[in-house]
């Protein structure tokens, strides 16, 4: 059952999928749906001994392309929608035991190239309003799955984080000669030089001015691009060469493989125009504060929306730019 | 390995599952040394 609820109170979607209840939970390594299917072994999701990278509709998805229309009619008040649209789980490698951070430059190069391909494919798709490429890692963020994975979702609306990111844009656009928001943000980080992670030749990681979550990095492209389909190829491994180096500073950070959500933002596929307004970029939320204490979403930051942040980004960012400049 | 200018070549194979979901395989010429 694929299912949305409007709540408008907060003026959002709501998606319920009862399905994945029954997902997979942590199986053993040797049980792994994501690995490779092994001769005279159980049968995985990929039916191949040796894969690079492999692409595939989740089993339990949160949205659906097919979805009928819902038995529960809602009102005039609260709505009811099909949860149309389209989920993809993204195998990085066939090696269990792999990370991004431990992958070579190449693959997290070769990544991006299947990241955009699948922009493209499924921004094609008329149920498609943005493609949204994120990777949950850690049992600390819930992942279900250890082999290196991540997920694109493909929602039948712009969902409310983008959408307010858009507005801002927008709207700082209309008011300041059509200027980018994101590009002039950039700019400050780069002049005030006491956030910044790591830059290459197109892109830079930073820890924003205003981070919710103490090692918060934001990975921007320099160049105004709405999104990963129109960066050039240069542009695409240098993104990699930034993401490896982010990736093993954090891995560096307290002495282990440091879970987080990495989400990226870029332009919706609804047919608007976003040059100007969507920049392309990623957002990484790592939850640890130290090496054993995990910044919560607790009272203010999920009841009232105002995020309490314990250390100020410019100290996390001395401690993990040290870290990255030391591997 | 590939000039860093240019993107990979690499192969895509999209085939059905037993379910009907799809799969896709991309394979990269540059992985393969």
């Amino acid at each position: 059952m694929n299912q949305l609820r409007w709540d408008p109170t907060l003026r959002e979607w709501v998606a319920y999928a009862t399905h994945r209840q029954d997902r997979t939970f942590l199986p053993p390594a040797e049980y792994c749906p994501l690995c490779p299917t092994r001769p005279g072994g159980f049968p995985t999701e990929v039916p191949r001994e040796h894969y690079d990278i492999v692409v595939f509709e989740n089993r339990f998805p949160s949205f659906t392309p097919n979805a009928p229309e819902p038995d529960e009619g809602g009102s005039v008040l609260t709505p009811t929608a099909p949860g149309r649209g389209i989920c993809e789980v993204v195998l990085y490698s066939d090696d269990h035991a792999a990370t991004l951070a431990t992958m070579s430059e190449r693959r997290i190069g070769n990544l991006i190239e299947v990241w955009a391909d699948r922009y493209e494919e499924l921004g094609a798709s008329e149920e498609v309003d943005y493609v949204f490429i994120f990777e949950n890692k850690g049992e600390a963020i819930g992942v279900t799955l250890h082999h290196p994975h991540g997920q694109i979702y493909g929602y039948p609306f712009i969902p409310p984080r983008p959408a307010k990111e858009l507005e801002a844009a927008r709207e700082y656009r209309s008011q300041n000669e059509n200027r980018c928001l994101h590009c002039d943000l950039l700019s400050q980080e780069h002049e005030d030089a006491r956030r910044i992670l790591t830059k290459g030749e197109h892109f830079t990681a930073f820890i924003p001015f205003y981070a919710h979550f103490p090692f918060e990095a934001h990975v921007y492209s320099r160049r105004c691009a709405p999104s990963l389909a129109d960066l050039e190829a240069a542009e695409r491994r240098d993104l990699a060469s930034v993401l490896k180096r982010l990736l093993g500073g954090y891995d560096s950070l307290f002495g282990f493989s440091l879970p987080y959500m990495m989400v990226m933002h870029q332009a919706p596929t609804d047919d608007e125009n976003y040059h100007g307004i969507a920049h392309f970029h990623i957002e990484f939320y790592p939850p640890n504060r130290t090496a054993d204490k995990l910044k919560y979403l607790a009272g203010s930051e999920t009841g009232a929306g105002a995020y309490i942040m314990d250390v100020l980004p410019e100290r996390s960012a001395e401690t993990l730019r040290g870290k990255i400049e030391s591997q | 390995m590939n000039d860093l200018q240019e993107k990979p070549e690499v192969k895509k194979e999209r085939e059905a599952k037993d379910d009907g979901r799809y799969i896709i395989f991309y394979t990269f010429e540059d992985e393969k040394d």
